[in-house]
C-alpha cells in the first residue's frame, strides 16, 4: 500500500519538474486537482447588538389618554420621507406600496424570523415603530349613530419605499432571504427582499430614470404649467407625486 | 349716486361675497385604484418615460456580431449551385407566384422531357454564391420566390413553350453559356436556328466559292477566252454610247 502511494507521489511529482530544481527533493507540489477558492467575505467589523433577536412589540401603545384619530390617509400615500436607507443591517424587507401593518403581521415576522436565525452569528431589528395609529370600529350589531366607534386595534401605517426590518450580521443573503421572502409574501403590501446593495440600486436607477428621461413632455412640466386646463382632472397630490402614486399604489416605471 | 357711494363705501372696507364656495377636496381613495380621469389617462401614456438611445460606442458592439459558422446544410447547397453554374450551359431564374403543386408538377413533367430540370434553392445561399462568383450581376434576380431552371443544353425553345402554360411562372433571365439574357434577349435567341444549322450553312457558303472557283478553273480555256471576249465587248458597248466623255477612250485599251 505504502510503496503503491509512494510511486503514484514520484509520479506525480515527476510531471511537476520546473524551476525549483533545489528544493525538488524537499518540496512536492501536488498541482493536479489544486483549486482556488475565493475569499470568504469579511466579517471582522460585524457588530452584534446585545439582543439580536427581534423584540416583541407591544399590541397597544403605552398612552396616558388614548384618543380617537381621523383616517388620516396621508400616512399610507405616496413615497416614505423617512427610514428608506439601512442603519446597522445587510438585508431587508423593504415596502413597494402603502399599508397598515397591525400586530399580527409584526407577530408573524418577529415569530418567523426569530425561528430562523442565529443569534450567535446574526441580529434582526425594527425599522417600524410597534402599532400606534389607532383604528375605529363600531361594535358588531350596533345600530348607526351614536358617534364615532370605540378604538378597535393599533396600526403602523407604512408607506413605499419604507423598511420594514433589517437583518445583519455573519450572513449572506442567500441564507435569509428565502424566509425573508416568505415574510414579504405575507405582509398587506407588496414588499421585496432588498441588501444594501440592491436598494441602492435601485434609488440609484429611480433617479438616473428622472434625469435621462428622453421625453420633453414630462408630468411635472405639463402639469406645473396647467397645460389645457389639465389640472381640472388631477388632484395636489399628483402635483407633488408626478403620477408615480395612485392612492398607495406605486405606478412602476413612471418618472 | 347710490351706486358709486356704495362702491366706495365697499372699497375702503374690503368686499366680502356674501356666498363663497368652500372646496372640500376629493377623499383619497386607497383600498382600490380610483378610476382614472380619461384625460389623465392620456396625460399619463404622454408622458411615459423614453430611455435614452444608447451610446455610440454600445450600439456598434452588438452590430459587429462574431463570425457565424455557416451552416452544414448552406454548405452543402452552396457546392450544389456551384456544381450547377459549372455544368450547366442553361440556367433561368423563374419568379414564382403562387404556383400550386399540382402546375408545378405538370411543368417539372413537361421541362424534364427536355432534360430541363427545376430546382429550388434558398436566395441566401444563392446570393451567397454569387457575390464572390464571376455571376455577380444576376443578384438582382434573386428576390422573392425563386426558382431555377437548368439544363446541360441551351434548350431555350424548349423551355419557353413550356412555361408559356403556367403564366404564374415569370421569366427574369438566364445565364446562357456563361452570357446573361433579358427575357427579350432568350425569346430572339429562342428564334435562332441551331448551331449545327448555322454550321452547316457557313461550311456550305464556303464550300460553295471554293466549289465554283474550281469549277471556273477546270473549263476549257477557250471558254474563259470567250467569257473574256464578252467581258470586253459589254464594255465597249457600255463606253460609245456616251462617247463625249474621255472614259470611254481610256475604256478602249483595256
Amino acid at each position: 500500500m505504502i510503496s503503491l502511494l509512494k510511486s503514484a507521489f514520484c509520479g506525480v511529482a515527476s510531471r511537476t519538474t520546473g524551476s525549483a530544481g533545489l528544493f525538488q527533493d524537499h518540496l512536492k507540489v501536488l498541482s493536479a486537482g489544486l483549486k482556488t477558492y475565493p475569499l470568504p467575505p469579511d466579517y471582522s467589523d460585524v457588530v452584534l447588538p446585545e439582543r439580536p433577536k427581534l423584540k416583541f412589540m407591544n399590541k397597544v401603545p403605552n398612552l396616558k389618554k388614548i384618543k380617537k384619530e381621523m383616517k388620516c390617509l396621508r400616512d399610507i400615500r405616496g413615497p416614505a420621507q423617512k427610514g428608506t436607507t439601512f442603519t446597522t443591517g445587510q438585508y431587508g424587507i423593504v415596502a413597494l406600496g402603502g399599508g397598515y401593518l397591525h400586530w399580527g403581521h409584526m407577530e408573524m415576522m418577529r415569530l418567523t424570523i426569530n425561528r430562523q436565525v442565529d443569534p450567535r452569528t446574526t441580529f434582526a431589528l425594527w425599522r417600524v415603530s410597534g402599532p400606534y395609529k389607532p383604528i375605529t370600529r363600531r361594535g358588531l350589531g350596533k345600530r348607526m349613530g351614536g358617534g364615532k366607534g370605540g378604538i378597535d386595534h393599533y396600526v403602523t401605517p407604512v408607506r413605499y419605499g419604507r423598511l420594514i426590518l433589517e437583518v445583519g450580521g455573519c450572513c449572506e443573503l442567500g441564507e435569509v432571504e428565502p424566509f425573508l421572502s416568505e415574510v414579504a409574501k405575507k405582509l398587506p403590501f407588496p414588499a421585496k427582499v432588498v441588501s444594501r446593495e440592491s436598494l441602492a440600486a435601485m434609488q440609484q436607477e429611480e433617479a438616473e430614470r428622472e434625469q435621462n428621461n428622453q421625453n420633453p413632455w414630462t408630468f411635472k412640466r405639463v402639469v406645473t404649467s396647467n397645460m389645457l386646463g389639465i389640472r381640472k382632472v388631477l388632484s395636489p397630490f399628483d402635483l407633488h407625486n408626478h403620477g408615480r402614486f395612485s392612492g398607495k399604489f406605486h405606478n412602476p416605471g413612471r418618472v | 349716486m347710490a351706486a358709486t357711494l356704495c362702491g366706495k363705501l365697499l372699497l375702503r372696507q374690503g368686499w366680502l361675497p356674501v356666498t363663497h364656495c368652500v372646496r372640500h377636496g376629493s377623499k383619497a381613495v386607497t383600498r382600490h385604484r380610483k378610476p382614472m380621469h380619461f384625460l389623465k389617462q392620456k396625460l399619463l401614456a404622454v408622458t411615459e418615460y423614453v430611455p435614452p438611445k444608447p451610446s455610440a460606442s454600445k450600439r456598434r458592439v452588438p452590430q459587429v456580431k462574431p463570425h457565424q459558422e455557416e451552416s452544414g446544410l448552406a454548405v452543402l447547397l452552396k457546392r450544389e449551385v456551384q456544381s450547377i453554374f459549372q455544368e450547366c450551359k442553361m440556367i433561368a431564374v423563374v419568379h414564382n407566384s403562387a404556383t400550386n403543386a399540382e402546375e408545378m408538377l405538370h411543368l417539372k413533367h413537361r421541362l424534364r422531357k427536355h432534360d430541363i430540370a427545376v430546382r429550388f434553392f434558398p436566395n441566401q445561399v444563392m446570393r451567397a454564391f454569387l457575390e464572390d462568383s464571376q455571376y455577380s450581376n444576376m443578384e438582382p434576380l434573386f428576390i422573392g420566390p425563386t426558382v431555377l431552371l437548368v439544363s446541360k443544353e441551351p434548350k431555350v425553345k424548349e423551355m419557353l413553350q413550356g412555361l408559356r402554360a403556367v403564366p404564374q411562372m415569370v421569366l427574369m433571365g438566364a445565364c446562357i453559356e456563361n452570357t446573361l439574357l433579358s427575357l427579350q434577349g432568350l425569346v430572339s435567341y429562342s428564334k435562332l436556328p441551331s448551331l449545327a444549322t448555322v454550321q452547316g450553312q457557313v461550311v456550305s457558303a464556303l464550300s460553295l466559292q471554293t466549289s465554283q472557283t474550281a469549277a471556273v478553273l477546270q473549263h476549257h480555256p477557250a471558254r474563259l477566252s470567250a467569257l473574256l471576249q464578252q467581258y470586253v465587248t459589254q464594255k465597249g458597248q457600255e463606253g460609245t454610247p456616251g462617247g463625249s466623255d474621255g472614259k470611254a477612250g481610256e475604256m478602249t485599251p483595256v
